[in-house]
C-alpha cells in the first residue's frame, strides 16, 4: 500500500537528515529537561512510536537506554527531536483511533458500573433513578464504536468536508469503481490539493472572520473585499501554516488591495475593544467580553487585565484621517486638489447633472484610501471612565501586557502588536493550539471536543473528558508545523471518521461535559454553503470553474495616478473600470453579470457569490451567516426552508427542467437510458437505489407514454418524469444531512 | 467578592452553556406554538405595532418639521394643522388633515451618521457592536408577552433589505417573517407554476419512499425537527394563514389601491392592516429613497406624498375597524437631512434633531413633542434619543421596561436599552417612555 505522504513534513525530514549527517545527533550529549522542569544528561538514541505513545531513546552515563515519552519533555527538548518524530497520516491516525477506543471502553465500564450501583443509591427517588437508568443505557450505546461507513458513505462525506460539496456523477463513478485498495487516503489527497478545498475553507473562515463585502461592520461600500477573500482561499490552497496566518492577520498594515490581511482589523474599525474580545474567541477559544465592562464573573480575567492586553493593540488605527503622507498620492498631490480638479472637468464636459456640482465616486474614492491600517505611535487605550476597581484611575493610560503564558518583552518588537501576534501564536501559549485543533475537529466530526468552542475552559484537564486526546491533536498540530492539510489529512485518514455516523443525538450533558466519545462523527445537517454548493455540482460538470477575479483589477484602479486622467472622457473610463470591477465575477477574463446564470439563479459556489448573500436569498434562509457577529451561521430547520425546497425555482426549474445539466447531460446523456434512476439516485445521494427505490420511480412516476407520441414527445415526457424523482431526492433528509 | 460571584453565577453558566450547546446541535428550535405570556401586559393599549421605516434618512424639515421662510428651510413650504401655530410641511397634505390623530416628535437626536448604525440603532436602542446583534422590537415583545397567535408569525417586516437586525440573540425561530413584495405574500408558499396537486402529491409519495430507510436509521432530534418542518409547512400551504399574507385577496383590492397608492409603502400599509386585523402583533414597513444627497425638491412630492397617502389611508381604515385605539402606528428614520442645502441641491446626513411620528394605540393626537431650534440644526428641547423612541412603544405595548434578559452569552439586556444604577449597581433601563403622548 502507498503511503500517501506529507509535502511539508517531508521536506522537514529532509532538513533534519542533512543536520543529522553533519552534526550527528546521536553522539550528543545534552541536558535534557521534562516539561515540569527536571533535568538528565544523556545521548539521544532515536524514537519510537507515534503521538502520544512516542518515546525518546535516551542514553545514560551506565549505558543504559531509557525510554522517556515525548509528551513529558519541555517545548524545547520536544522541538530538539521533531524531526525524528513519524509524521505518517496513518500512524498518526492509528494513534486517534487508540486514543478513542481507549476513551470509549473506559467510558462503558464506568457506566456499567454506575448502573450496577445505582439501585443502592440514597440520594436519589425512584424516579430520579428510572431516569437515570435511561440516560446512562442510551450513553452505553454512544460507546460502541460505530461500523465503518461503506463506500458510498465515505465518498459521499468525505467530499462535503473537504471540497464542500457532495461528488458530481463522474467523481462518484471513478470512485466506486476504482479497485485500489488506498483508494480512500488517494482521495482525501487529491481533495485537500482540490480547489474545492480553499472554498470550503473559505466558507468556514468567512463565517468565522466575518468576511462581508463593505468589510466593515456597517459595510464600506466603496471598500471591496475581493482581495482579502482571495488572501484566505489562497492561503488555504497553498496550506499557508496556521500560526503564520493568524500572525499575518494581526499584524498586516497598509490598504486592502496592497496587504489583504489588514481586512480582519478594518472588520472593527472604530471598535477596538470589541476586536480584542473577537481575537480571544477566533483564535484562542477564550471568552473575554465581560471583562470590557467589569471583572469577568466566572473566569479569572480581571477588567485590567482585558485593557493591559487591548494596550498592545492601541496603536493601531484602521482609518487614516486628516493630513500627513498617509492622504498624500505617490507624485505628491494631495488626493482634495486632484478631486476637486476632476469634478470640474466634468462639470464643465456637461457630465454633471444641473444641480450637481460633485461626482460621488471621486468622493469615494478618498474615502478608500482612507482605510488603512496603521501604527500610529501613540496608544489611545485607557481605562474607561467609570473604572471602579482598586487597581487604576478612570481614564489613566494603560501599559500592555498579558494576563496568562508568556511574559513580553515589549524592546524586542518593533510595535506592541507585533509582540502580541508573537504572544497568541507561540507555541507556549496555552490556548492558541488547543483552539485550533479543537475547531478543526468539529468540521471533521460535527462536534467540538469542548464545547463551546468559543469558551475553552480554563483549567483543561478537569473539562475535556478526552484530555489525551485533546493534548495528542495539540502536539500533532505543532509537529505538523501547524499545515492545516496535514491535520485534515490525519483526521480524514482515522477509522473513528470513516465510521458511520452515529444515529443517536448526543445529550446536552454529554455536550456540556465532552462526554461524547466519537463512536463515530455526529449525523449533521449540511451547512447553508454545502448544501448550495451541492446544488451547484448537480448543475455542472466542474462546479470550481467560476471564481470571483474581481480583486486582479481592483489595485490598479485603485493605484491610478489622477493626473494621468485629464479629459472628461479619461475620468469617465476610469469611473466605468471600477463599476466593472465591482462586479461580482470574472470567469476566463470576462466580467460575468448578475444576469448570466442557470435557469434564472446564479448556480457558482457560495465562496464566489455576494458575501453574504440578501437574507431572502435560499443560502441566508438555510443559515447562512449574515457575517456581523463570530460563527453565526446556523443549520436549524424553518418553513421558508421547506417551502423553497418544495416550491422554489431551484428544485422547480434549474434542477428539474428539461434542459436541467442533470435530465440532459447525466440523464439522458450518459449510457442508456434505462439506468437513469440509477443515474440521478448516485448524483443526488451518491447512491445506488435499492430494488423497491428502483421500481417505485420508475413506475409511480412512470412517463405518461401512448402510441400517438413521437419520439420528441416522448423524451420530453421521460424527462419531466426524471424530474419529479430529483425533486423528490433533493426534498429528502438523506440529501440535507451528512451521514 | 470575586468567589461569591463565581458561586452566584454557577447555575447560569451551566444554562448559558447549555443553550450555547443546543445552538451548536442545532436540536432547539421546533416549531413553537403559542406559550403563556410571561407576565401579564402593564398598562399598554397597544395590542399590534406598525412601524413605518423610512431607509435613507427622512428630511424633519420637509415632513414634520418645516421651517419655512429662513434661510436652511428651502422651498418648502408649511402646512395648517388646525392647532394653532403648528404647521407640517407642504408634502404631508391629508396627514395635516388628520393632526387630531397623530403626535409628532421633534427632538429626535441620534449619536451617528451612518446609515447601517443610525438604523442599527433605531430599532434596537442599541449601539452596534462585533460581539453581539441586538434584538429588533417585534422579537423583544414576543419574548416578553409570549406568542400572540397560534400559527401566524409575531412579526413581520415588508420590504426590508439584509440589514435588519431581526431576532438577534434571541435566535432564529424568533425571527420576523421577511415579505420582500407585498403583492407576492410568502416567498414560495404556493407549489410551482405548472405542478398541479396530483403532481405535488406524487412528488411528495416519491420524497417519502426514497427519505425512508434512511429517517427509520437517524432518529436524531434534528433530523425529526425537519420532517415535523415538513408536516407543518404542507399544513400551512393549505391553511387559511396563508390567504392572509394574499393581498390579492382583500376586499375591494383595486379600490384600496387608488386610496392606499399604487406604491410600495401604499401596499407595504395595505398589508400590514390585512395582517394586523387577523392577529399578527408587530409589522415593519420598510420604505426606501431618502437619502436624498441630490435634487432633493424634485424627489419630496413623490417620495413624500407617498408616505402622506399611505399613513392618511391607514388611519382612516384602522378607524373605520375599530382597530385604531389598539394599534400603534409609529413612523421612524435613521436620522434626518443637514438644514445646509448642499453643493448638489440635496441635503446630506443629519443625525443631530430629526422628526418622528406616532399614531393610535393609546396615543393621544394633536400634539408636538420636543423641537428643533430656528435653523432646524439641533435640539431646541426635550431630546428623544433612539431608546426612548423605543421605550415608548414598548411602554404603548406594556412591555416590562426593566425585565432583564440574558443574551446566551449570559450578557444581560433590556428593551429599551440599559445602564447601571451608580447607587445600586441594579441593571435598570436606559430608555424613557414619551409620557405626555399617552395623556
Amino acid at each position: 500500500m502507498k503511503t500517501p505522504t506529507m509535502k511539508r513534513c517531508s521536506s522537514i525530514l529532509l532538513v533534519a537528515g542533512l543536520l543529522l549527517a553533519l552534526n550527528p545527533l546521536q553522539a550528543e550529549s545534552r541536558v535534557w529537561t521534562s516539561a515540569d522542569g527536571r533535568t538528565l544528561q544523556a545521548e539521544f538514541v532515536g524514537t519510537a512510536g507515534a503521538g502520544a505513545s512516542a518515546v525518546v531513546k535516551l542514553k545514560i552515563a551506565d549505558g543504559t537506554v531509557i525510554d522517556y515519552p515525548v509528551s513529558k519533555l519541555s517545548e524545547q527538548d520536544r522541538l530538539f527531536v521533531k524531526g525524528n518524530l513519524p509524521t505518517d497520516p496513518a500512524a498518526l491516525a492509528a494513534e486517534i483511533d487508540k486514543l478513542v477506543l481507549t476513551k470509549l471502553k473506559e467510558s462503558y465500564y464506568g457506566l456499567r458500573d454506575e448502573l450496577a450501583a445505582l439501585p443502592a443509591k440514597a440520594d436519589l427517588t425512584p424516579d430520579e433513578k428510572v431516569k437515570r437508568k435511561e440516560e446512562i443505557e442510551r450513553e452505553m450505546l454512544m460507546c460502541v464504536p460505530n461500523e465503518l461507513t461503506n463506500d458510498n458513505q465515505f465518498l459521499r462525506r468525505i467530499y462535503l468536508d473537504v471540497a464542500g460539496r457532495i461528488p458530481t456523477y463522474d467523481e462518484a463513478e471513478a470512485f466506486l469503481n476504482d479497485r485500489a485498495p488506498n483508494k480512500r487516503a488517494v482521495l482525501i489527497d487529491k481533495l485537500l490539493d482540490s480547489e474545492g478545498f480553499a472554498m470550503r475553507m473559505y466558507n468556514y473562515f468567512g463565517d468565522l472572520l466575518r468576511v462581508r463585502e463593505g468589510i466593515t461592520m456597517m459595510g464600506n461600500g466603496d471598500l471591496k473585499v475581493d482581495p482579502y477573500m482571495e488572501w484566505i482561499k489562497a492561503s488555504m490552497r497553498e496550506d499557508k501554516p496556521y500560526d503564520q496566518m493568524v500572525r499575518e492577520l494581526l499584524t498586516a498594515k497598509g490598504k486592502i488591495w496592497e496587504e489583504p490581511a489588514v481586512g480582519y482589523l478594518v472588520s472593527d474599525q472604530g471598535m477596538r475593544l470589541c476586536n480584542l474580545s473577537n481575537t480571544f474567541t477566533i483564535f484562542m477559544g477564550t471568552e473575554i467580553t465581560c471583562a470590557q465592562c467589569h471583572d469577568h464573573p466566572f473566569e479569572e480575567v480581571y477588567q485590567m487585565d482585558f485593557f493591559k492586553m487591548a494596550a498592545f493593540m492601541g496603536e493601531v488605527e484602521t482609518s487614516a484621517r486628516g493630513g500627513g503622507n498617509m492622504m498624500m498620492m505617490s507624485g505628491g498631490a494631495d488626493y482634495r486638489a486632484e478631486v476637486d480638479r476632476m469634478n470640474k472637468v466634468l462639470k464643465d464636459a456637461g457630465k454633471l447633472r444641473p444641480n450637481q456640482n460633485e461626482d460621488q465616486n471621486l468622493g469615494q474614492w478618498i474615502g478608500t484610501h482612507r482605510m488603512q491600517v496603521v501604527d500610529s505611535g501613540n496608544n489611545a487605550v485607557k481605562l474607561p471612565h467609570d473604572y471602579h476597581y482598586d487597581d487604576g484611575e478612570p481614564n489613566a493610560p494603560v501599559k500592555p501586557d498579558t494576563y496568562f503564558g508568556e511574559k513580553m518583552d515589549l524592546s524586542k518588537f518593533e510595535t506592541p502588536r507585533e509582540a502580541f501576534a508573537d504572544w497568541v501564536v507561540s507555541p507556549g501559549n496555552p490556548r492558541f493550539t488547543i483552539n485550533a485543533v479543537n475547531r478543526f475537529w468539529k468540521i471533521a466530526f460535527g462536534l467540538a471536543q469542548v464545547e463551546p468552542v468559543y469558551n475553552i475552559p480554563g483549567h483543561l484537564d478537569g473539562q475535556a473528558q478526552n484530555y489525551e486526546l485533546l493534548s495528542f491533536l495539540e502536539t500533532m498540530m505543532k509537529d505538523l508545523d501547524y499545515s492545516v492539510k496535514d491535520f485534515f489529512r490525519v483526521l480524514y485518514n482515522s477509522q473513528t471518521y470513516q465510521r458511520e455516523a452515529e444515529t443517536l443525538t448526543p445529550s446536552l450533558t454529554q455536550v456540556d461535559k465532552g462526554t461524547y466519545h466519537f463512536p463515530g462523527p455526529v449525523l449533521r445537517r449540511m451547512t447553508a454553503e454545502q448544501i448550495w454548493d451541492s446544488l451547484v455540482a448537480l448543475t455542472t460538470a466542474d462546479p470550481e470553474s467560476v471564481t470571483r477575479k474581481g480583486w486582479e483589477d481592483y489595485k490598479t484602479i485603485m493605484n491610478v495616478d489622477f493626473s494621468s486622467l485629464k479629459t472628461a472622457d479619461d475620468i469617465l473610463k476610469w469611473k466605468e473600470d471600477w463599476s466593472n470591477a465591482s462586479k461580482l465575477v470574472k470567469y476566463n477574463g470576462d466580467v460575468v453579470s448578475r444576469e448570466d446564470n442557470v435557469g434564472g439563479a446564479q448556480m457558482f459556489r457560495a465562496s464566489e457569490l455576494r458575501q453574504p448573500m440578501p437574507s431572502d436569498h435560499f443560502l441566508r434562509m438555510f443559515g447562512q451567516s449574515d457575517k456581523q457577529l463570530i460563527e453565526n451561521q446556523f443549520s436549524t430547520g424553518s418553513s421558508p426552508q421547506v417551502m423553497a425546497l418544495l416550491n422554489g425555482e431551484i428544485t422547480n426549474r434549474v434542477l428539474t427542467s428539461p434542459d436541467a445539466y442533470l435530465v440532459k447531460e447525466i440523464a439522458f446523456g450518459k449510457g442508456s437510458k434505462r439506468d437513469n434512476v440509477d443515474k440521478i439516485f448516485l448524483s443526488v445521494l451518491s447512491r445506488y437505489p435499492t430494488s423497491q427505490e428502483k421500481s417505485m420511480a420508475q413506475s409511480g412516476m412512470r412517463a405518461k407514454t401512448d402510441r400517438d407520441m413521437n419520439e420528441q414527445q416522448k423524451t420530453q415526457a421521460e424527462a419531466m418524469a426524471i424530474g419529479n424523482v430529483i425533486w423528490a431526492l433533493v426534498n429528502t433528509r438523506e440529501f440535507l444531512f451528512i451521514q | 467578592m470575586k468567589d461569591a460571584l463565581n458561586r452566584l453565577d454557577q447555575l447560569s453558566r451551566r444554562q448559558f452553556v447549555a443553550r450555547a450547546a443546543k445552538t451548536a446541535l442545532g436540536v432547539s428550535i421546533l416549531p413553537i406554538g403559542a406559550a403563556k405570556p410571561l407576565r401579564a401586559a402593564g398598562g399598554g393599549k397597544a395590542e399590534h405595532v406598525i412601524f413605518f421605516y423610512m431607509s435613507g434618512g427622512m428630511t424633519h424639515m420637509e415632513t414634520f418639521d418645516p421651517k419655512p421662510g429662513t434661510e436652511t428651510g428651502g422651498a418648502t413650504k408649511g402646512i395648517d394643522t388646525g392647532v394653532a401655530g403648528v404647521q407640517l410641511a407642504e408634502f404631508m397634505p391629508e396627514l395635516a388633515k388628520r393632526f387630531k390623530d397623530i403626535a409628532v416628535i421633534r427632538s429626535m437626536t441620534q449619536k451617528t451618521g451612518d446609515h447601517r448604525g443610525g438604523a442599527y440603532w433605531m430599532r434596537t436602542s442599541y449601539e452596534p457592536r462585533a460581539t453581539i446583534i441586538h434584538p429588533s422590537m417585534g422579537p423583544w415583545a414576543q419574548t416578553l408577552l409570549g406568542k400572540k397567535h397560534d400559527t401566524l408569525p409575531d412579526s413581520v417586516v415588508i420590504g426590508g433589505g439584509g440589514e435588519h437586525p431581526g431576532a438577534g440573540f434571541f435566535g432564529p425561530a424568533l425571527a420576523p417573517l421577511p415579505i420582500g413584495d407585498p403583492d407576492k405574500g410568502v416567498q414560495n408558499a404556493r407549489p410551482f407554476e405548472g405542478v398541479g396537486e396530483d403532481l405535488f402529491d406524487k412528488r411528495l409519495d416519491l420524497m417519502n419512499t426514497f427519505d425512508e430507510s434512511f429517517r427509520r436509521k437517524f432518529q436524531t432530534d434534528e433530523v425529526k425537527a425537519y420532517t415535523q418542518f415538513y408536516e407543518e409547512t404542507l399544513k400551512l400551504m393549505k391553511s387559511e394563514d396563508l390567504e392572509t399574507f394574499d393581498l390579492m385577496k382583500e376586499k375591494d383590492y383595486d379600490q384600496k389601491v387608488q386610496r392606499y397608492g399604487n406604491t410600495r409603502v401604499g401596499k407595504g400599509a395595505m398589508l400590514a392592516k390585512r395582517l394586523v386585523s387577523s392577529g399578527v402583533r408587530f409589522v415593519e414597513v420598510v420604505s426606501g429613497g431618502w437619502d436624498m444627497h441630490n435634487d432633493l425638491w424634485s424627489a419630496m412630492p413623490q417620495t413624500g406624498g407617498q408616505l402622506d397617502q399611505a399613513l392618511a389611508s391607514l388611519i382612516d381604515d384602522l378607524k373605520a375597524d375599530g382597530l385604531f385605539e389598539k394599534t400603534l402606528i409609529c413612523v421612524g428614520t435613521e436620522f434626518g437631512r443637514t438644514p445646509v442645502i448642499n453643493v448638489n441641491g440635496g441635503r446630506d446626513h443629519h443625525p443631530r434633531v430629526f422628526s418622528t411620528m406616532f399614531a393610535g394605540g393609546g396615543i393621544s393626537g394633536g400634539q408636538v413633542y420636543g423641537a428643533s431650534d430656528e435653523k432646524g440644526i439641533a435640539v431646541k428641547e426635550n431630546p428623544v434619543e433612539a431608546k426612548d423612541f423605543n421605550a415608548t412603544i414598548a411602554y404603548a405595548m406594556g412591555l416590562d421596561l426593566n425585565k432583564v434578559i440574558y443574551a446566551p452569552s449570559g450578557r444581560p439586556f433590556l428593551v429599551a436599552g440599559h445602564t447601571r444604577d451608580p447607587k445600586t449597581d441594579q441593571i435598570i433601563t436606559e430608555g424613557h417612555p414619551i409620557m405626555p403622548l399617552f395623556s
